[in-house]
């Protein structure tokens, strides 16, 4: 780079900019997790998810996320929900971002089972929102302390969320970038037919081109969105775009709250008029309510004062952090074999809705004393959900193989041998053997090295 | 072109093309070939396999009511032997109906309270002595339904006449027995008539694709069903769990020594309800229709006649195994055992292979998915 070239990035990075889009995530961001809390507890999700099931599965260096008992458990997520209110109201701004990034965090942490993108990305997002100072405009914390607001911040600390969103986008994208994906529109093939009782276009889901329509508007969406979603002239476009392919996941797919939340959060990509204008209605609501008079509305530009020093903090943070977001998605090239089937490298990368992926796993124990053997009978430890995901993940198989040898060794089989018989069926390719049965895999460890028993993927 | 253009005329292009196309195809929908019907399924599954099912039960659970007042009024050994049999030909009406745990029978919980096995010998009989027992209670689980009640008939086994003068001499379990066939005819009733107003509807008209649409339960419901016959009926007594050691006392109808007729009518439901084949033999639509209408390969071959053999190999399996169970699972473990291990293959088949060609989420949970 010239050094015109780093001056001007700079000023680019320095530029100030309006705070109003910060302010507006943060509440919006706010409203939905303490909907999406409140929903998961009226579910029931929290018994069945933290305090039913007799085993968790750890993610490798966090063994020691327990989970409470129930009271604890629901004093937890009453915690995370008013945590989110908080971040909606923006009152005690970072404590309740951190707050809510660690009760979030930690409840994800318990069982690997639970995983999905969509939750990972609110952590992140949790994450992101302690750095930036989204509770210094339009807040309880300004109304209480109006020297505390702050209209201009420097366009460096705009860019974290934004980035962060273009690269869940992206990476989902590049994801797609697959033979099955793209060649054989797989799993969308499978997936689409069951959907013909939808209106309208149900009649389609049977048809092959339909999913391959499907399969190619999605990976050219993911890819491409980011971009429109930064330039003027595309956004409306790319927000109509953004309306109607999450709508049409959530039509199509059980995935919750996510297609919701990415409606809310892709927003942040719009003008400081636009946010402004949202704030202005809110505001106009409120005081309709007659709950308070905005005198203090500012006009002059109150510019994010802060240290040298937090400037160091953040930067180092946001580099770090991103330099690991761009490293997580690829760490699979590390690895052998097919990522789909193996799944080493899988998690944590944006990999949303891409495989149709089945299996059933039968374990067996053999007392290495006395050379007697059986099976384990999954239903009575595992919960349906935990054996379904368990089945398809070669290490929460040997997880599940080493929670059993304990539990063995408890009832007083000293040695014991644990071999699976592990059937898995991906994209359609029909059942073949996933685990090598051979391997007692109370030998192998967990780690971040290849795991040698897993077979290859064969095809037909 | 930007990239803006290229998404946008795509996007124009596939609304476009919707369009059309859906005004083209309201013309031809009644066109064989076309979209399958799932519902067509449901429907017959439901008229003609489930709903006679259950109607078959009461008529059986009526029967035993009458049996048992007869047995009450008249203590005599003919009078006990009729309800023997009345006993027996409800449970075996009782197998037909164990695949199909939702609905009605999913919020009356009858898979538990019909046949949670082994029962609970101390509690039953703590129960009928102090006369104080709440059958609604969990902890009763193991003290009702047909278990216990082939416990109160059968306790002596093969000696008929110890049977009969155990069960008369004691009008405590008399009417313990009473109230449990009171149980299984209120609970049978309410199911009956839940399908027959309403329900049928409900099932026959939920399409969707979710784990509560009725593809799902279906094949939620038969995979639960059918692994539980292969862990509960077989694996757990042939000793799969403890080690090799056999558990005989742990089968099915363990004191009338019907289990092997018990599982060889669970088998049949089971895979009539694949096959959208009812009772009497009239093939109509099922899952195989739909697997092969989505042309689900399994091997290079079709994945409905992978399944089709399959059942018939297990059935041949189980027909092997020579009287009683509980005696097989002690002296005849081989043959038993290639009977499980069958049942197994099945296992996958109907677990892995058939939810991951029709897309239907196999989960007995309500989730988020990602």
């Amino acid at each position: 780079m010239s050094q015109d070239q780093t001056n001007s990035f700079h000023q680019f990075l320095n530029t100030r900019v309006h705070i109003a889009p910060l302010a507006v995530f943060r509440i919006l961001f706010g409203a939905m997790m303490f909907a999406s809390t409140l929903r998961f507890m009226l579910k029931g999700w929290v018994y069945d998810l933290y305090i039913k099931p007799q085993f968790y599965f750890k993610y490798y260096g966090f063994e020691w996320v327990q989970p409470f008992d129930s009271v604890g458990m629901y004093t937890l997520f009453v915690i995370m929900a008013i945590a989110a209110l908080l971040i909606m109201l923006g009152y005690k701004y970072r404590l309740a971002t951190l707050l809510f990034f660690l009760s979030f965090t930690y409840v994800e942490l318990i069982d690997k089972s639970n995983y999905l993108n969509h939750y990972y990305f609110v952590s992140i997002v949790s994450f992101l929102l302690i750095l930036l100072p989204a509770g210094r405009y339009f807040s309880i914390d300004t109304y209480l302390n109006p020297l505390k607001t702050v209209t201009h911040i420097p366009r460096w600390l705009m860019l974290p969320l934004q980035l962060q969103m273009g690269l869940v986008y992206f990476f989902a994208g590049v994801a797609k970038i697959n033979a099955d994906w793209l060649l054989h529109a797989l799993p969308l093939r499978i997936w689409l037919p069951p959907h013909t009782n939808l209106p309208i276009i149900g009649g389609f889901m049977e048809e092959l081109w339909v999913a391959y329509l499907f399969s190619w508007f999605g990976a050219i969406y993911d890819l491409s969105i980011p971009f429109l979603l930064i330039f003027k002239r595309t956004r409306t476009i790319a927000y109509g775009l953004v309306i109607i392919f999450h709508i049409a996941t959530a039509i199509l797919f059980p995935i919750g709250m996510f297609p919701y939340i990415m409606i809310i959060c892709t927003l942040i990509f719009f003008s400081e008029s636009f946010h402004l204008r949202f704030i202005q209605i809110i505001q106009q609501l409120i005081e309709s309510l007659h709950l308070y008079k905005s005198e203090n509305r500012v006009s002059e530009i109150k510019p994010y004062l802060f240290s040298i020093r937090l400037k160091k903090i953040l930067t180092l943070v946001l580099i770090t952090h991103f330099s690991i977001q761009l490293f997580m998605p690829f760490r699979y090239l590390l690895y052998p074999g097919k990522l789909f089937w193996t799944e080493q490298g899988y998690r944590f990368s944006w990999r949303v809705m891409l495989m149709e992926k089945a299996g059933k796993t039968f374990f067996y124990v053999k007392d290495k004393t006395t050379q007697k053997s059986g099976e384990v009978m999954m239903s009575e430890i595992l919960t349906p959900n935990q054996e379904k995901m368990m089945a398809t993940q070669p290490d929460m198989i040997l997880q599940y193989a080493h929670f059993l040898k304990q539990k063995y060794q408890e009832q007083g089989i000293a040695n014991p041998e644990i071999k699976v018989l592990s059937y898995v069926s991906l994209n359609g390719s029909g059942s073949r053997l996933f685990i090598d049965s051979s391997v007692d895999l109370t030998t192998q460890k967990e780690s971040f090295r290849n795991k040698t028993w897993i077979l290859p993927f064969t095809t037909n | 072109m930007s990239l803006s253009k290229i998404s946008l005329r795509l996007f124009i292009l596939v609304l476009t093309g919707s369009v059309l196309l859906t005004a083209c195809k309201e013309k031809e929908k009644d066109k064989p070939g076309d979209t399958f019907d799932k519902a067509g399924i449901l429907t017959n599954l439901s008229d003609n396999l489930i709903m006679p099912a259950y109607a078959d039960l009461k008529k059986a659970v009526d029967s035993l009511v009458v049996a048992n007042n007869n047995f009450s009024t008249d203590l005599t050994f003919q009078s006990f032997v009729e309800l023997q049999t009345k006993f027996k030909s409800a449970y075996s009406a009782y197998q037909w109906c164990s695949t199909s745990e939702f609905g009605p029978a999913e919020s009356e919980i009858i898979r538990a309270s019909f046949n949670t096995f082994p029962c609970d010998e101390g509690q039953i009989i703590n129960n009928y002595t102090t006369g104080t027992y709440d059958l609604g209670s969990a902890s009763n689980i193991d003290a009702k339904g047909f278990p216990a009640i082939d416990y109160l008939l059968h306790k002596s086994g093969s000696d008929n006449s110890k049977n009969f003068s155990m069960l008369s001499n004691s009008s405590p379990s008399i009417s313990y027995l009473t109230a449990l066939i009171a149980e299984l005819k209120t609970k049978t009733d309410i199911v009956n008539t839940t399908w027959s107003n309403g329900y049928r509807a409900t099932f026959s008209n939920n399409t969707g694709t979710d784990a509560g649409g009725s593809v799902g339960l279906l094949v939620n419901q038969l995979n639960y069903d059918f692994e539980l016959l292969k862990n509960a009926k077989i694996g757990i007594p042939l000793g799969k769990r403890t080690l090799g050691t056999p558990m005989p006392e742990k089968i099915e109808g363990y004191y009338s020594e019907t289990s092997l007729q018990l599982i060889t009518e669970q088998i049949k439901s089971i895979e009539n309800m694949y096959l959208g084949r009812s009772k009497s033999g009239i093939d109509g639509k099922g899952l195989d229709d739909y697997l092969d209408h989505i042309n689900a390969q399994y091997n290079s071959g079709s994945l409905n006649t992978a399944i089709k053999n399959k059942f018939i190999s297990v059935k041949t399996k189980l027909a092997a195994i020579p009287e009683s169970l509980a005696n097989s699972v002690v002296n005849n473990q081989a043959i038993v055992d290639a009977a499980y291990a069958e049942m197994q293959q099945l296992v996958v088949l109907l677990k892995v292979d058939m939810p991951s060609a029709l897309g239907v989420l196999i989960t007995y949970q309500d989730n988020d998915g990602d």
